[in-house]
């Protein structure tokens, strides 16, 4: 099995080298790959062996994995996960108890410096990482001692990549994220709570047909899914422009579908996907089921007030306050006026007739 | 002998208008119009960067206009505009700048640069930092009448000349006549067959015409140099002379700045309007060719090119004109590359012609028109500006080569097809 190529493999699930090619053509335009590069990836994933993916998991709700493996119908973005060969994962693994820690061993002895580390979920840090611990071992030591192995970390979820839910005030737990204890080895975030799962294949799609891991933005994340907000591809943009926003969940405008700003749709200030990828088979997605955007793929989501509170509208109606500071700042621009007329006045009075003796000193 | 610093930062307090200190506060230091400088692509000094040249006007500005400058001068953190400071500058504003416009062409935010250095020069001029040959110019102009120092007696000496060679008599001081030829020293002294070619051109059309014995001369030095009262003086003459005549229109001849000092800065120097209208002599021979009245025969076999005179086309329009005119009377034009508003300076316009200390400079910006001419490979280029011709004639003998300069007036009037004098 370990030496079937990913296409042997799709083949044997009934999946045909069009469904494959569709699959590869989709991949390149979502990662903004020339058209002609489909080509390329169809031809490096086929010929690719399974690679060795070890996959950890900490303090997360399990969400992230059963986004990504749970799909309506099999996908093949779900048979590219059977297709990698996942030698360690706490919720999928058949194996319990020291069997499974045995296979991580020995995974990792084997494929040292080439496997694929996958991890979602918080470390915690406080009090020696007592918080959450595998077979004895703290989630910091694992992470450490797999990653110490591995050619590149893709952080999966918003929990693995900025800290997410554990990470958010009082963090009782002192939960970090991976790019906070390991600085030496490549690492790529694909947040979201969950994320969605056309990125993680899109993400292991570059990383086996070229090798390298993708462009990345400040916050690690791949440009091609992360490059643009919600805001500027949301459907729903063109009445934000046109200002209308509905007011309530179910008045007028939020039956017509207009614009959820003003109930608190983080879309403006959120990286992501969504509004173009969609969820579930391009089913829908938060805002198409008329709730705003949360914000879930950004840094500290749940640290950022209500999610019902609006980004920037005025906490209170304009006031005397503010009237009487247009007043004043009119009133200093007439001043500053009238000040520099009276230069330009005073330089016209100084003025005298200019001869041709004036023209030296 | 009166120049000062005082005087010099008062005229530059005076001529900060509101399109100026927009300009200033729109600059985004770019950089492009560096790039259209031939002074800068020349010599890739970036002291040459057009708006560089009016950073004490900036300063000045800043420091007298708005709040933050105020501030800034309060805490000595902006520095007052010295002599020293002026005289480094001097060279910058008056050598490094023909007054081409190119950089206005090419600013982003719209800044008409030309027009503040323009107005800078308001400044240096009557702090006594304008150069030595400009100062003289100016002062024969005021004094005589001419830059070149040309009197009367001279042209009038000029006239019978060209009355001998074309049999035809040109005449002077006609009250009522239609139009008012002007002329420049350049063309009396150098070019003296411009006049013929007047003279026969517009007997064959049958347009009345006069020089005025009071008011020859078109060029203005006070514009170069940068005084407006001395520039509203100059083109006061012709205004006055004009109006004594009471002619329909006055001709700027085949000098581009004379052109802009009349058509354009003159009404707005001397406040009103004219009691009559201006044109270029190329826009009078199109207009002329257009109603049927310059024919012209046979055409000029080899091949040739069309210099455009910065204030004659880009900051004067007169572009399809001098094209219609070479179509009729040379069978092989070759357009230069940049043509038309985007053409490249002779290098010697808005006085730098004038300064001798500006030689150098001049000659190596010159490389420029060079590289054009080179690439192009004719032998005749053909113009509309004396000051070009004679700037152009210079560049050509230092870098030895072998291209001829002609007038375009001239080239019309030798294939006119000529009715017999006298008629």
């Amino acid at each position: 099995m370990r030496d079937e190529t990913l296409l042997d493999t799709l083949k044997r699930r009934g999946i045909s080298r069009r469904g494959f090619l569709k699959f590869c053509a989709t991949t390149a335009s979502m990662l903004a790959l020339p058209p002609a590069m489909a080509a390329e990836v169809a031809a490096a994933l086929g010929k690719v062996r399974r690679p060795a993916v070890i996959w950890l998991s900490f303090q997360e709700c399990t969400g992230c994995t059963e986004s990504l493996t749970r799909a309506h119908s099999p996908s093949i973005e779900s048979l590219i996960f059977d297709a990698i060969s996942l030698d360690y994962h706490h919720t999928l693994q058949a194996a319990s108890g020291h069997a499974a820690e045995e296979a991580r061993e020995h995974s990792m002895k084997q494929d040292w410096g080439n496997y694929l580390l996958l991890v979602d979920g918080s470390i915690p840090l406080k009090d020696d990482g007592v918080y959450s611990t595998i077979a004895g071992i703290s989630n910091l030591q694992m992470l450490k001692d797999a990653a110490a192995g591995a050619a590149a970390i893709v952080s999966v979820g918003t929990c693995a990549a900025y800290g997410g839910l554990p990470h958010a005030n009082p963090n009782p737990t002192g939960a970090v994220s991976v790019s906070e204890i390991i600085k030496d080895k490549p690492i790529i975030n694909v947040p979201g709570c969950p994320p969605i799962p056309a990125v993680l294949t899109g993400v292991l799609a570059h990383y086996l047909t070229f090798g390298a891991i993708p462009d990345l933005d400040d916050l690690g994340r791949p440009k091609a899914f992360f490059g643009e907000s919600i805001h500027d591809r949301c459907y729903r943009r063109p009445f934000y422009d046109q200002g209308k926003f509905a007011k309530t969940f179910d008045d007028e405008g939020a039956r017509n579908g207009w614009c959820l700003f003003e109930l608190g749709c983080k879309g403006p200030t959120t990286h992501n996907a969504c509004a173009t990828t969609k969820w579930n088979g391009g089913t829908s997605w938060p805002v198409q089921s008329g709730h705003g955007c949360l914000g879930c793929s950004e840094p500290d989501f749940w640290d950022g007030g209500s999610f019902y509170k609006a980004l920037s509208t005025p906490i209170s109606p304009v006031t005397g306050a503010a009237a009487a500071a247009v007043a004043i700042g009119a009133a200093a621009g007439v001043a500053i006026g009238l000040a520099n007329r009276q230069t330009k006045a005073a330089a016209k009075a100084a003025h005298q007739k200019a001869t041709i003796a004036d023209l030296e000193k | 002998m009166t120049a000062s610093l005082q005087k010099g930062i008062n005229a530059l307090r005076e001529v900060l208008d509101a399109p100026i200190a927009s300009y200033f506060s729109s600059c985004v230091r770019c950089g492009m119009c560096a790039e259209a400088c031939l002074f800068y692509t020349e010599t890739k000094d970036p002291k040459y960067t057009p708006i560089h040249k009016v950073e004490p006007l900036r300063r000045l500005w800043e420091q007298e206009y708005t709040l933050t400058g105020r501030v800034k001068k309060m805490f000595g953190l902006s520095k007052p505009v010295t002599d020293e400071e002026l005289e480094e500058w001097s060279p910058l504003v008056y050598d490094s700048c023909s007054q081409c416009g190119r950089c206005s062409m090419v600013c982003p935010v719209g800044n008409d640069i030309t027009y503040m250095i323009r107005k800078m020069r308001e400044g240096m001029a009557i702090s006594g930092h304008a150069p030595e040959g400009v100062i003289g110019a100016t002062k024969r102009t005021i004094e005589l009448g001419s830059p070149m120092g040309i009197k009367l007696p001279a042209l009038q000496t000029q006239i019978s000349k060209q009355e001998a060679e074309t049999g035809l008599t040109i005449p002077i001081d006609v009250q009522g006549a239609d139009y008012m030829a002007l002329l420049s020293s350049m063309e009396i002294i150098n070019f003296p067959e411009y006049l013929g070619a007047l003279a026969k051109i517009f007997h064959n059309a049958g347009v009345s015409w006069t020089l005025s014995s009071e008011a020859f001369e078109a060029t203005n030095s006070g514009i170069q140099i940068g005084v407006a009262d001395l520039a509203r003086d100059i083109v006061m003459r012709i205004v006055t002379a004009a109006e004594k005549l009471k002619v329909k229109s006055v001709i700027s001849p085949e000098c581009g700045h004379a052109f802009t000092a009349l058509r354009w800065e003159g009404p707005n120097l001397i406040g009103r309007p004219y009691g009559f209208k201006v044109v270029h002599i190329l826009e009078l021979l199109d207009e002329l060719r257009s109603a049927g009245k310059l024919k012209t025969t046979g055409k000029e076999s080899e091949a040739l090119t069309y210099h455009d005179p910065c204030q004659i086309a880009r900051r004067g329009g007169v572009v399809e004109q001098p094209r219609r005119l070479l179509g009729d009377v040379a069978a092989d034009f070759r357009e230069m590359s940049d043509p038309g508003v985007w053409n490249w300076c002779c290098g010697g316009g808005g006085g730098v012609s004038a300064n001798d200390r500006a030689e150098h400079l001049r000659l190596t910006a010159f490389k420029r028109k060079k590289a054009q001419l080179d690439a192009l490979g004719v032998e005749t280029m053909v113009t509309a500006c004396a000051n070009c011709r004679i700037v152009l004639e210079e560049g050509l003998e230092h870098y030895n080569m072998n291209v001829k300069v002609v007038g375009l007036t001239e080239l019309v009037a030798e294939h006119l097809v000529e009715q017999e004098a006298g008629k």
